[in-house]
């Protein structure tokens, strides 16, 4: 549309100076374009009052607009459509945006052992080093021998130190909850005293004291049990 | 299309189980548990086994690369889901903005070019056809 302006104004401005009225800013027959302009295809007949030569396609020769194209098909699929209801996604859409999706991997994998929460560049088990560097694939699985299994003879005895925290799993919230219940249940120490409400003076007490051990087996016991009860 | 899935999870967590009993095995090891071992250690080479072939069933499907830095980073893999969704219904809700905004200003422009205009747009009207107003 601006090209139709532009050719507009400038046929005004190559013909000299004129009044406002012959400048094409009033609504009326726009003035012809000067001979210098592009040549006319033969295909296209000089009509009079025609604005001149245009790069037209054959359907529209007879129209005084210059290079209007066609529009361009339109896409029944666009923006303007809920691309989620076209897609069917409303329900994926409500079940992970309309609730609160937890934050840490151990949560969509509850049952997988070991610290999983853990960035998996730490110790080595990223999927994207895996990408990066993929192991031997190909060979095919073949069982292991007995000569081969003389190499898995290990020594007795427990780990070292450094290798001990491979299975460990994070703690469980739960377990706290079940503790909280179970302390008012304590029967209170004949040493306690008023002055050891204090929570820190309380902890270091309970760790040093002896007793206190010894209560833990008991409780242990009578959970024990209360299981063994519950089930007969 | 899920039952593939079911199979494949299946295995996994048997090898996965079976790896952690090694594991416990392993943390203390006794002369008694020599041959537990050895029989889990073949037990982990028939899950692989079983793993290979699951992996056939498995060529058509694709996951994309950005859920896997989610796995990386110890983040629920659904977190990625959640976002993909959220951007695309932004970018919905800015494409439909756009159109409209777009739309007005064309039914605006060809009505003041009308004012101006009324013979060439009566012309391109008739070529076009008459749009109608937003």
């Amino acid at each position: 549309m601006t090209e139709i302006f532009s050719t507009l104004f400038g046929q005004s401005e190559a013909q000299g100076p004129q009044g406002p009225g012959t400048l094409g800013f009033a609504p009326g027959k726009p003035p012809p374009l000067p001979q210098t302009q592009a040549p006319a295809p033969p295909q296209i007949p000089a009509q009079p009052g025609d604005e001149g030569p245009a790069a037209r396609k054959p359907g529209v020769m007879n129209e005084p607009f210059y290079l209007l194209r066609e529009l361009p098909a339109g896409n029944d699929l666009t923006g303007n459509t809920n691309l989620i209801t076209h897609y069917n996604l409303e329900h994926a859409y409500n079940k992970f945006c309309g609730k609160k999706v937890k934050e840490k991997l151990s949560n969509f994998l509850p049952e997988l052992p070991g610290m999983i929460d853990c960035p998996g560049v730490q110790d080595g088990s990223s999927l994207r080093s895996l990408i990066e560097k993929p192991p031997v694939c190909g060979n095919s699985f073949s069982p292991l021998t007995g000569a081969l299994l003389t190499g898995f003879r290990l020594h007795t005895g427990p780990l070292p130190e450094q290798y001990r925290l491979m299975h460990i799993q994070p703690p469980k919230k739960k377990s706290k909850h079940k503790h909280r219940h179970h302390r008012p249940q304590d029967p209170i120490p004949p040493a306690e005293t008023p002055s050891d409400t204090d929570p820190k003076k309380k902890k270091k007490k309970r760790d040093d004291d002896p007793e206190r051990k010894k209560k833990k087996k008991d409780k242990k016991k009578k959970k024990v049990g209360k299981v063994t009860k519950q089930k007969l | 299309m899920a039952e593939k899935f079911d199979n494949l999870e299946e295995h996994l967590e048997k090898f996965i189980e079976n790896i952690r009993q090694m594991g416990i095995i392993v943390s203390d090891f006794q002369p008694s548990s020599q041959t537990g071992l050895n029989q889990k250690l073949n037990f982990m080479i028939t899950g692989l086994q079983d793993v290979e072939k699951c992996r056939q069933q498995l060529n058509d499907i694709h996951v994309p690369l950005e859920a896997f830095e989610y796995i990386d980073q110890g983040r629920n893999p659904q977190l990625y889901t959640k976002e993909c969704l959220e951007r695309a219904l932004a970018k919905n809700e800015q494409v439909k903005g756009k159109i409209d905004t777009m739309t007005k200003f064309k039914s605006l422009l060809i009505t003041e070019l009308g004012k101006v205009f009324p013979e060439e747009m009566a012309k391109y009207k008739a070529i076009h056809g008459d749009d109608p107003p937003s």
